[in-house]
């Protein structure tokens, strides 16, 4: 009987020696883990305070509408943003004369705009806010010339048909492997040239461009299915 | 007598490590890997190799940028045999990128915003283009 429970009481204690041995092994490797665990939380919360929600960022777009508060406007991506405006936003026109303001913004005028953008709300605080007019960039070939007035008629990639108004001011210019980068002029320009020219828009019609530069690439065939 | 003892004493242990062994062998086997703790591998396809059509790529600058320095870079990827037009508000820079179809050219910019139009133009009359606004401020808001 002794015997017995000397067995017992001596399987009973090893057992309990162990047990208490192994979970006190097993919190040891757990409590580095609970540890790695705060301290990243506590690391990518420092981070992401860091990295801050908000940036400054500048960004072009035409104007789709304007209150006191906000001015919505379409990017140059086409996508439509969400300009907030305060007490502190600047604005100014390069044709406005006197005092600018929001209520002097009208649909369809081309903004740059410098602020805030919050990554959260997608939406920019507009510190400045400035009326621009930005040259219109056209790409193509040289379907036509007009000799008389100057004139040439370029296919773009997407199939239009845009007249490249060519003045005294216009500046052309060639590329091409033998010439590398040289002046040119209006006479060295040959249909089926590829062509870049920008300008503004002639306010009298949509599909003339008044050039102020010209770059053609004379051993450059023009291909208009490209994008 | 004392011999049995040690003996009895010695199966009670090993009887108690097998016992104990085996309730850490259970606890290791029931415990739950938490899922923050889980590895997510990932197989990342490899970058498409360019097609024989024109492709162009800009690493540099990035669009909305606000930089305090008129001097910036203008880097990235076409075909070698393209020629480069990078147009800043309109006034073109005429660059070819390098054999590998890389190319890096320091430009000046304008107050405000402008807006970087690069466009590569293949030998074969392709052509591809990517826009850009970059902002020059020294304005601390």
């Amino acid at each position: 009987m002794k015997k017995i429970l000397f067995i017992i009481l001596s399987i009973i204690l090893t057992y309990s020696v162990l047990s208490v041995g192994t979970y006190l092994a097993y919190s040891q490797t757990i409590t580095p883990d609970i540890n790695i665990k705060e301290q990243l939380i506590t690391n990518i919360a420092s981070r992401v305070a860091q990295l801050k929600l908000v940036e400054k960022r500048g960004i072009i777009g035409t104007v789709n509408n304007a209150t006191n508060t906000q001015i919505t406007i379409t990017d140059l991506q086409d996508n439509t943003r969400f300009v907030d405006v305060d007490e502190f936003t600047k604005f100014t026109s390069p044709k406005s004369k006197g005092v600018f303001g929001i209520s002097d913004i009208k649909g369809g005028e081309t903004l740059g705009v410098l602020g805030l953008y919050n990554k959260d709300s997608r939406r920019i605080l507009a510190r400045f806010v400035t009326v621009l007019a930005i040259p219109k960039v056209v790409r193509g070939g040289v379907a036509s010339i007009d000799n008389n007035n100057f004139t040439i008629d370029v296919s773009t990639i997407d199939g239009k048909k845009v007249i490249i108004d060519v003045g005294y001011t216009t500046s052309t210019y060639s590329y091409s492997r033998e010439d590398d980068y040289i002046r040119s002029g209006f006479s060295k320009i040959q249909e089926d040239y590829s062509i870049i020219a920008s300008g503004t828009l002639d306010p009298k019609d949509e599909n003339k461009i008044l050039a102020t530069r010209i770059l053609i690439f004379p051993d450059i065939p023009f291909i208009p299915k490209t994008k | 007598m004392k011999t049995e003892k040690v003996v009895l004493s010695f199966i009670a242990i090993l009887l108690g490590l097998i016992v104990a062994a085996g309730g850490f062998y259970f606890l290791q086997i029931t415990k739950k890997t938490p899922s923050s703790q889980t590895k997510i591998v990932s197989t990342v396809s490899p970058t498409p190799t360019p097609s024989s059509s024109i492709f162009l790529t800009l690493d540099q600058p990035k669009d909305e940028e606000v930089v305090d320095s008129k001097t910036i870079t203008i880097s990235g990827k076409t075909r070698p045999d393209a020629v480069i037009a990078i147009l800043i508000n309109g006034v073109e820079n005429v660059t070819t990128p390098s054999l590998s179809g890389n190319f890096s050219i320091p430009l000046t910019i304008g107050n405000g915003q402008n807006i970087i139009e690069v466009i590569a133009v293949a030998a074969d009359g392709e052509s591809k283009s990517i826009s850009r606004t970059v902002t020059y401020s020294e304005e601390d808001f």
